[in-house]
């Protein structure tokens, strides 16, 4: 279990979600282990330890995003309730600590927390997030929490302004150091995709190690598929993006064989997309901006539908691409995806994230995905400035 | 109270008696129901032998059975096994559970031998026992068709009258109480069947909260390409499975000789759909309606059966493997035991049987005649009686299902840690080491699994309790279900509290275990395992497991539980410690 958690302290340092002197994990199978920065290893295992789990991982996160959420939040509230869809299916909420009411020793505090919940965050800590049965499935909830309150706090920003001493400042840094620009240039990309097998796996291999490496998603969530002939190629579920070797299933076109049961949730959008579009390669991620941008909506004052992630039927657009709502898996995005997206070769997805294809090879997906990011991006910011005034 | 009844009725068939008993409600809050409740009803009888008229039969419901919740139309039976001895349970879905809650009841508490036949008929208006002359000697389909008026019915067949050591107990929708041979206890009991008859309402103390926790777990079924997914098992059920078991090389073949079958496309999950018109069926109030049934109405077997009766015998005939799927349920056998002692049978005698002689031994086997006297006792005594112990491929003498070991490691390590017998739903690791859910796990490493398993176990314990489906843990985790059970009691649960009742089950289950002899020398695979390697190919190596590997991680696993070096209690009075 070393070896894990040496990778995954990589993996949160390389894609920059918390800070380097402010990892640490804990993990158990006969005998309890702990790693990192000493104050928080001692937390992640005097918590572990109480718990009916294999790791855990406390960690500062390189944002104080988290933090931030939990001033704003009013006196009688215990947790944060993130927007983006696909987050809040897996973790429904986020319960926090204030700093005044952590306890001399925590431990027992956030197990009874952690008892309920895959992530809490610790104000002036941390999050300290739970992995039942891997290292990695701690590294995945700390990621999706660090994921979720990114996406609430730019809402809040742009909803209610800065409220705190501080507040501003951090908010600058963070677009002027933290934020990296986005770009596609310098990336080898197969430009006519073959039909070959191998050419294909190791292409959607590499195309996955971009999207990360760039830090256009992270690494958990996204899924990633070229066609074949009768075969679609498609990421694993609950496969990173950065590491897809080993983790691309063939999947018949007519359904002829069901080795593909392992295959990506959103393998019958990737498949009516082929369908309706002619499509030779298809992305998906969750890149952090597209996101908050498409849960703006400026019909939400007089529109009836309450559940827009599922419910709203309308397209919206941003920047020209089509924004459309839909549950994961067998719910509603399959249907409202194909449509849209065969005439610009991107779409987006309600507080969720952004399909876009290739009609040739992966360049082209890749490179309208970097598109979609930057211009939300672009259009948040100038939003904020406009509100600031 | 909300959730529970609070009763069970208590059924003495040496008296002739029926008696609706409370069940102390700290009972019920710390054991919730079904596995756990049955398991803690077993306490003062653990001891008797499986055959002793005073050993209990047990029904139990769970708090969540009666509402809404998404599979939790189920009910546990439990008792003592007479094929492994050990104590035993079975998970079985279907209207009977329900219909049980609604007669005002959270268990079924049966004991004593009738001196005739009888079947019992459960009301709230009036519990009775009937005379059953009339039924005893009728298969499945005739009986249920003969008591269907009286509500839902669940009943042995020939097999449990004639003690087949596993007999089934086999309810009227097509569902099974398997594996164990509790059919063999209810037949020694003289009772034929058993029907129920209620409509009553099962309370919920939050009925908003409920709802909004039922949404969540309906949104995490749609997102799991297990469950919902167009090539998932509400598609094709469990056969979905046997594509993906022979691509990973773990499909067991002649009675685990190898461990792929050129020919299991003849019964994959498409295969089914395509040859026999495979349409959606399911236990009653389930969304994802796994099972499947033929165009007749005729319910198609499941993963563990077309593997077993096709792959393990070397049969590739689809409609044969049908055939002996409906022989078994209407006999009253149990598939995957059946199918495993013919093929151990088949290798110690130098020759499987083809599909005619299939069907002509499973009936020889459900009424003791000819060859099946000696096979009616299972792969384990039949391989030791033929004087070849280690073809038996079982643990704890209850066969192996259809995922090979040295496929998948943490499935190795389950295999003897449950408390059941060479069981794969006791921690499932194929969810994990195969199908990715809730994260994928190397299944060619030990690393970590001892923790994993035991975590596994005390998660399924608990869900065993609820009672839900394990499929529906492909999607939905204890944190949703958590939600659920809190909202419809009014008492407080989650994740970490369900776990420790899972581990409090589990411990008890494994202390009963051991105060009848079961100790470290019975966790161990056959030896075919750690010697002889699986079938390569596709670039995946199959090895023999390494058995000083094992050893270490079932050590590992031992002392996460709490137990000594030879997997027992030291002078420890669990029971005393529980309530
Ligand atoms: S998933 Fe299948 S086995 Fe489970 S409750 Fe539903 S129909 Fe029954
Ligand atoms: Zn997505
Ligand atoms: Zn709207």
């Amino acid at each position: 279990m070393r070896d894990q958690i040496t990778k995954y302290t990589g993996k949160l340092l390389a894609d920059r979600s918390a800070c380097a002197d402010g990892i640490a994990f804990a993990a158990q199978d006969d005998v309890l282990i702990t790693a990192g920065a000493p104050e928080l290893a001692a937390l992640a295992g005097g918590t572990l330890s109480r718990l009916n789990s294999l790791a855990l991982v406390a960690a500062r996160p390189s944002l104080p995003f988290a933090d931030f959420l939990i001033a704003r939040a009013g006196q009688g509230e215990e947790c944060i309730v993130p927007q983006d869809t696909e987050t809040r299916t897996f973790l429904h909420d986020i319960p926090f600590l204030r700093r005044q009411d952590l306890p001399d020793d925590p431990g027992p505090l956030l197990a009874r927390l952690l008892g309920t919940r895959k992530g809490v965050i610790v104000e002036g800590i941390g999050i300290v997030a739970v992995g039942a049965i891997t290292v990695e499935q701690a590294f995945i909830n700390y990621s999706s929490v660090f994921h979720s309150t990114f996406v609430k706090y730019l809402q809040d920003v742009l909803a209610d302004g800065f409220r705190l001493p501080g507040e501003r400042e951090a908010f600058d840094s963070f677009r002027r150091q933290w934020l990296r620009p986005l770009s596609a240039t310098g990336l080898d990309f197969i430009p006519a995709l073959s039909q070959e097998k191998e050419e294909i796996l190791a292409e959607i291999e590499r195309v996955g190690r971009y999207t990360v490496e760039r830090g256009l998603v992270d690494s958990f969530f996204g899924n990633i598929s070229a066609v074949a002939g009768e075969l679609i190629y498609i990421s694993q579920t609950a496969a990173s993006l950065d590491e897809l070797r080993g983790c691309i299933d063939p999947v018949p076109a007519d359904n002829s064989s069901t080795t593909g049961i392992t295959a990506s949730s959103e393998l019958l959008a990737h498949r009516k997309i082929y369908e309706q579009t002619g499509a030779r390669v298809i992305l998906h991620g969750h890149p952090k901006f597209s996101v908050v941008m498409s849960m703006l909506c400026d019909r939400k004052a007089e529109c009836a539908i309450k559940d827009c992630w599922k419910d709203c039927p309308h397209v919206r657009e941003l920047g020209g691409t089509p924004v459309v709502a839909g549950e994961i898996g067998a719910g509603g995005l399959a249907k409202r995806v194909p449509p849209v997206i065969g005439a610009g070769g991107s779409a987006i997805v309600y507080g969720h994230g952004v399909f876009t294809l290739g009609r040739e090879g992966f360049g082209e997906a890749f490179a309208a995905m970097v598109d979609v990011e930057n211009f939300c991006r672009d259009e948040y910011f100038r939003r904020v400035d406009g509100a600031k005034g | 109270m909300f959730g529970w009844t609070g009763k069970l009725l208590h059924v003495d068939l040496t008296r002739g008696t029926c008696e609706r008993r409370e069940i102390p409600a700290d009972i019920l809050h710390a054991y919730l129901g079904g596995r756990g409740l049955g398991v803690r009803l077993m306490r003062d009888y653990f001891r008797l032998g499986p055959f002793e008229p005073d050993l209990p039969l047990i029904f139990a419901v769970g708090p969540l059975c009666g509402t809404n919740s998404p599979t939790a139309a189920r009910l546990a039976c439990v008792s003592r096994s007479p094929l492994t001895g050990t104590i035993y349970d079975c998970s079985a879905g279907g209207r009977f559970a329900w219909r049980l809650k609604g007669a005002g009841l959270d268990a079924l508490f049966i004991t004593g031998k009738s001196p005739h036949p009888v079947f019992l008929s459960v009301d709230p208006a009036r519990d009775e026992l009937h005379p059953a002359q009339s039924l005893w000697g009728k298969g499945v389909k005739e009986t249920v068709a003969a008591l269907s008026e009286r509500g839902s019915v669940t009943t042995i067949g020939p097999a449990g009258e004639h003690g087949v050591l596993f007999a089934n107990i086999m309810m009227g929708e097509g569902n099974s109480i398997g594996r164990g041979g509790l059919g063999a206890v209810m037949g020694a009991k003289g009772l034929k069947a058993i029907t129920v008859q209620g409509d009553g309402v099962t309370g919920v103390a939050d009925k908003e909260r409920f709802e909004a926790a039922r949404a969540d777990v309906m949104r995490l079924f749609r997102a799991s390409p297990v469950i919902f997914g167009e090539l998932g098992i509400a598609e094709y059920g469990t056969p979905a499975l046997v594509d993906l078991m022979a691509q990973r090389r773990m499909a067991p073949t002649e009675n685990f000789r190898s461990t792929f079958f050129a020919e299991s496309g003849n019964y994959s999950g498409p295969a089914i759909r395509k040859e026999c018109g495979a349409k959606k069926e399911g236990c009653y109030g389930c969304p994802i309606q796994c099972k499947k049934a033929s165009a007749a109405g005729e319910p198609l077997p499941e993963y563990e059966t077309v593997n077993h009766f096709g792959a393990l015998n070397g049969i590739s005939d689809l409609h044969a493997i049908v055939k002996a799927n409906s022989l078994c349920n209407e006999l009253g056998l149990d598939t995957i035991s059946a199918a495993a002692t013919l093929s151990a049978f088949g290798e110690a005698r130098g020759r499987f049987p083809d599909a005619a002689e299939v069907a002509s031994l499973l009936a020889d086997i459900a009424y003791r005649h000819d060859q099946g006297e000696l096979l009616s006792l299972g792969s384990r005594r039949v391989a030791e009686i033929m004087g070849k112990p280690e073809l038996s491929m079982s643990v704890k003498s209850l066969e192996l299902p259809a995922y090979d070991p040295r496929g998948a490691y943490g499935m190795a390590l389950a295999y003897v840690t449950s408390n059941r017998g060479g069981c794969h739903l006791r921690a499932y690791p194929i969810s994990h080491e195969i199908l990715r859910k809730p994260v994928p796990t190397d299944r060619f490493s030990f690393s970590g699994k001892a923790r994993i398993i035991k975590i596994a176990e005390d998660v399924n314990a608990a869900v065993d309790s609820l009672v839900a489906c394990k499929f529906a843990f492909f999607g939905a985790t204890l944190e949703e279900y958590g939600e659920l059970l809190s909202a419809v009691t009014g008492v407080e649960y989650g994740p970490e509290s369900l776990k420790a009742i899972g581990d409090r089950i589990y411990l008890t289950e494994r202390y009963y275990n051991c105060a009848n002899g079961f100790s470290h020398a019975h966790d161990t695979l056959p030896q075919r395992f750690f010697e002889e390697a699986g079938s390569a190919g596709e670039g995946i190596e199959v090895p023999p497991i390494d058995r000083v590997r094992f050893e270490e991680e079932l050590q590992k696993y031992y002392r996460i539980r709490g137990l000594d070096a030879e997997g027992g209690f030291g002078g420890r009075n669990l029971l005393a410690e529980l309530p």
